[in-house]
């Protein structure tokens, strides 16, 4: 028997140590293109922290804003409308190349002067302010906002702004010194930046493989290569843990967790996400146009009760659009979001409501118990007497005329209320933008006083001020924050960090580790 | 038979059959027959008396006792018989209901195929020709082409309400129909009592509905018991992947799909409606080959 033990960990030792320079990995989603000025999604933005880096980096241990050394060493905000950064010497890109500041201008200039439509989008909703960006000499570049802007630092972190090569780009497709679309969509299958791991093969929405960047200035990549696999299905990725064919996996829902235990070779860890599963409505569909419909379908959703059956109460349940890594910003004490099922019936009274059905679109599985939860509310809604119709659509319905409500999440982009909340119900916002919701001229005002006041008070009371606007009519409806969870092998460590923004695997130096056991 | 011969002038004599050994009940295949048929009618039972024999409304939800496992099984819910599913309700009255749901877009499905396949192949074998080549092709088409590709798209254009998916099968199996009594057709239009028919000034319409249709029942039975329990496979394939009937309705597909992910945690969720439609097939699909071999002389007499 002895001898068998001892057999069996020599095995498992000679094949840890074989495995130890490839860690495999088992995603729900996979990105069709990966491109982190462009992007937004929750898909892509699992895998840029490997590949690419921002100018001001941050302690991704830490839920509050830490920033740190990025791409950039040092700087100051020399005017409330201007930041210098200095740039780390000596950084080169994946293909050998030098990173210059004319790189660093490009990889903002992409965005704040886009002329590929794609940039256009995040410019409205993540760059508005960013007037330009000024070259000082070969190490210094100046950052120039059009109002007083109290967000620099943060702005300068963010997924929108890492840094790309411009020659790279420019010698994807057609003319080699000349910036065309098309050089946008090749970078966009063949991603390269300045991180710790190149991408070596990408096949959209099936698979990413990377390998160490032996010359990347900070301390090297863990792993020689890592392989990023999609498996849609959940049971597929569980049996691909089990069978060690992946080391980890994501996207388990909590009520899965049980399969995951008594099983010695793996483990589980996980974090409340700083996103929102929300449900949110077309204020200008003239079905949905009545404020008092909307206040009655969020306050008959029995969050807490969601939370404790679909999620076994490890989701958090909030009261308002907030979250713990706003810092100074996070506002647990406003009070937006309640459940009062009597009051919802009495708005509903005095709304007319005639029990015309509500469609609710949401997508089959693109969020961690979506359908159920669509379905638990549609019975929630029926508990006050409205009538709806779920509709499984995977399509993006949210900018439709006929939309009338759905479900979709909002993430943390940048830790601050604006990369939230703002992203997507800014006056700016992609909500604005897509057409289903119209700030009024006061909401606007307000929404100015919060983004652009210096001083701290003034934000807090304008983000106040525009909670109190929410409440009483709301075009979106906060459930919770999921809890996601990721199981692997038990000799990885690893676990989702709270400084990240939502679902990164963050597989650097420092931050993953495999034992040979 | 007689009808026709009257009609025709011709004296029929009908072939012999084979002296029987044994009490009819006791051939072989009975047994087959006697099972699956049994089968069938207590699986319609159950679906036409879902209303009366449901325990619970199969939308209640009861959101803190879901995954519950069926009664004998350790975390069992008494009034639970077969369990709950992932949002508390009820599995029996969700499969009772999904089963009558998925028999009913079934049936349709196969008499919406049945009407148009029957059409087209009598149309096709009567009037020849150019009629007949054009037919024929669009049934070639529809045969080589990948016919889950046609109803994915076709849904996704027209979106997913219970008469599109009734449509989708609808068209399933139409070409099937078609080609299998255009074949009929074409070789009982040359059997004497049809010429004679013909000669003595019927109408193809008459010959069509009194001498043809009479003689494609047996075949065209048989194909559609086929096509009954294909369409069943092809309704939970759709609803398996999410396009079918949208939930919170039940059909035996839709819930195996939405149950997927619970496999390994709580099999009992996919295992009971897998297993019912599993049943409803495999007693279409048994009854079809037994009429099938009563109805084919050639079987029958050798």
């Amino acid at each position: 028997m002895r001898f068998r033990h001892f057999l069996a960990a020599a095995l498992v030792a000679t094949a840890g140590s074989a495995s130890a320079q490839e860690l495999k990995v088992g995603v729900q989603n996979m990105a069709p293109w990966l491109d982190p000025g462009r992007d937004f999604s929750n898909v892509g933005s699992q895998f840029y922290i490997n590949t690419f880096e921002p100018l001001v980096g941050k302690d991704h241990t830490r839920a509050e804003s830490i920033w740190q050394p990025g791409l950039a060493t040092g700087w100051t905000i020399v005017s409330p409308t201007v930041m210098e950064l200095k740039l780390r010497e000596g950084v080169r890109f994946q293909n050998g190349d030098p990173v210059t500041a004319e790189d660093v201008a490009f990889s903002l200039d992409r965005i704040i002067h886009a002329t590929f439509a794609p940039y256009t989008v995040r410019q409205r909703d993540t760059l508005p302010n960013l007037a330009a960006i000024e070259i000082v000499d070969a190490q210094t570049v100046r950052v120039i906002a059009k109002k007083p802007e109290p967000l620099f630092e943060t702005l300068m972190n963010t997924q929108q702004t890492m840094i790309v090569s411009k020659r790279y780009i420019m010698g994807l497709t057609g003319k080699p010194d000349a910036l065309e679309d098309a050089d946008y969509e090749a970078f966009s299958l063949k991603p390269m930046g300045t991180g710790p791991y190149r991408v070596a093969e990408f096949v959209p929405n099936q698979r990413l493989v990377w390998e160490r960047f032996d010359g990347y200035w900070g301390p090297k990549a863990p792993f020689q290569r890592v392989t990023v696999t999609r498996i849609p299905e959940l049971s597929g990725r569980l049996t691909a843990l089990k069978n060690a064919e992946v080391d980890l996996i994501t996207n388990v829902p909590p009520d899965q967790l049980s399969v995951l235990e008594g099983d010695k070779a793996l483990k589980v860890e996980g974090m409340v996400t700083p996103l929102f599963h929300v449900v949110i409505f077309n204020t200008q569909n003239p079905k949905m146009a009545d404020a008092r419909l909307r206040r009655a379908l969020s306050l008959a959703i029995d969050r807490k009760t969601l939370n404790e059956a679909l999620w076994q109460g490890k989701a958090v349940v909030p009261t308002s659009h907030t979250y713990p890594q706003f810092g100074p910003l996070y506002m647990p004490e406003l009070k937006t979001f309640e459940y009062n099922p009597a009051e919802a019936k009495r708005l509903l009274k005095e709304a007319g409501y005639d029990g015309f059905p509500i469609r609710f679109d949401t997508a089959a599985a693109y969020y961690t118990n979506g359908l159920l939860a669509a379905q638990a509310i549609q019975e929630m809604w029926a508990a006050v007497g409205v009538k709806s119709d779920i509709k499984v659509d995977d399509r993006w319905t949210g900018g439709d005329a006929d939309m009338m409500a759905r479900n979709w999440s909002n993430p943390m982009y940048f830790p601050d209320p604006t990369g939230s909340f703002g992203i997507m119900w800014a006056p700016t916002g992609n909500s604005a933008t897509e057409g289903r919701f119209k700030p009024t001229a006061e909401y606007s005002a307000v929404w100015e006083r919060f983004r652009f006041s210096t001083d701290l008070g003034a934000r807090k009371q304008a983000y106040s001020e525009l909670m109190t606007m929410i409440r009483n009519d709301p075009p979106v409806l906060p459930l919770y924050q999921p809890y996601e969870s990721f199981a692997m092998r038990a000799n990885i460590s690893w676990k989702p960090l709270p400084g990240h923004i939502p679902y990164v695997l963050d597989f650097r130096a420092g931050r993953i580790a495999q034992a040979a056991r | 038979m007689s009808d026709i011969a009257r009609e025709a002038g011709v004296n029929v004599v009908m072939p012999r059959m084979p002296a029987m050994v044994r009490p009819g009940w006791l051939r072989r295949g009975n047994a087959t027959f006697l099972v699956a048929g049994l089968l069938g009618v207590l699986l319609i039972a159950a679906a036409l008396l879902a209303p009366v024999l449901a325990p619970f409304d199969p939308g209640a939800q009861k959101l803190l006792a879901r995954l519950r496992p069926p009664i004998g099984f350790s975390r069992a819910v008494a009034p639970y018989w077969l369990g709950t599913d992932a949002l508390g309700r009820d599995l029996l009255s969700r499969c009772l209901y999904g089963l009558r749901l998925s028999l009913a877009l079934a049936l349709f499905g196969t008499v919406l195929g049945l009407a148009i396949g029957v059409t087209l192949g009598l149309v096709a074998g009567l009037a020849r020709g150019m009629t007949d080549a054009l037919l024929m092709g669009f049934a070639d088409v529809k045969l080589a082409t990948p016919f889950t590709l046609v109803a994915l798209l076709v849904i996704a254009i027209a979106g997913s309400g219970i008469g599109v998916l009734i449509t989708v099968l609808g068209l399933a199996y139409w070409a099937q129909f078609a080609r299998l009594v255009r074949g009929q057709v074409l070789s009982l239009r040359e059997l004497p009592y049809v010429e004679a028919a013909r000669s003595i000034g019927a109408s193809p319409w008459r010959v069509a509905v009194r001498h043809m249709l009479p003689n494609l029942v047996g075949p065209v039975v048989v194909m559609a018991t086929l096509s009954f329990s294909n369409l069943i496979l092809l309704e939970s394939a759709l609803s398996f992947i999410g396009i079918g009937v949208q939930p919170p309705t039940a059909t035996l597909g839709s819930m195996v799909g939405q149950g997927r992910d619970y496999l390994a945690s709580a099999p009992w969720v996919v295992a009971v409606p897998a297993l019912l439609i599993v049943l409803v097939s495999l007693s279409a699909m048994l009854l079809g080959d037994e009429l099938r071999d009563r109805m084919d002389a050639a079987l029958r007499e050798r």
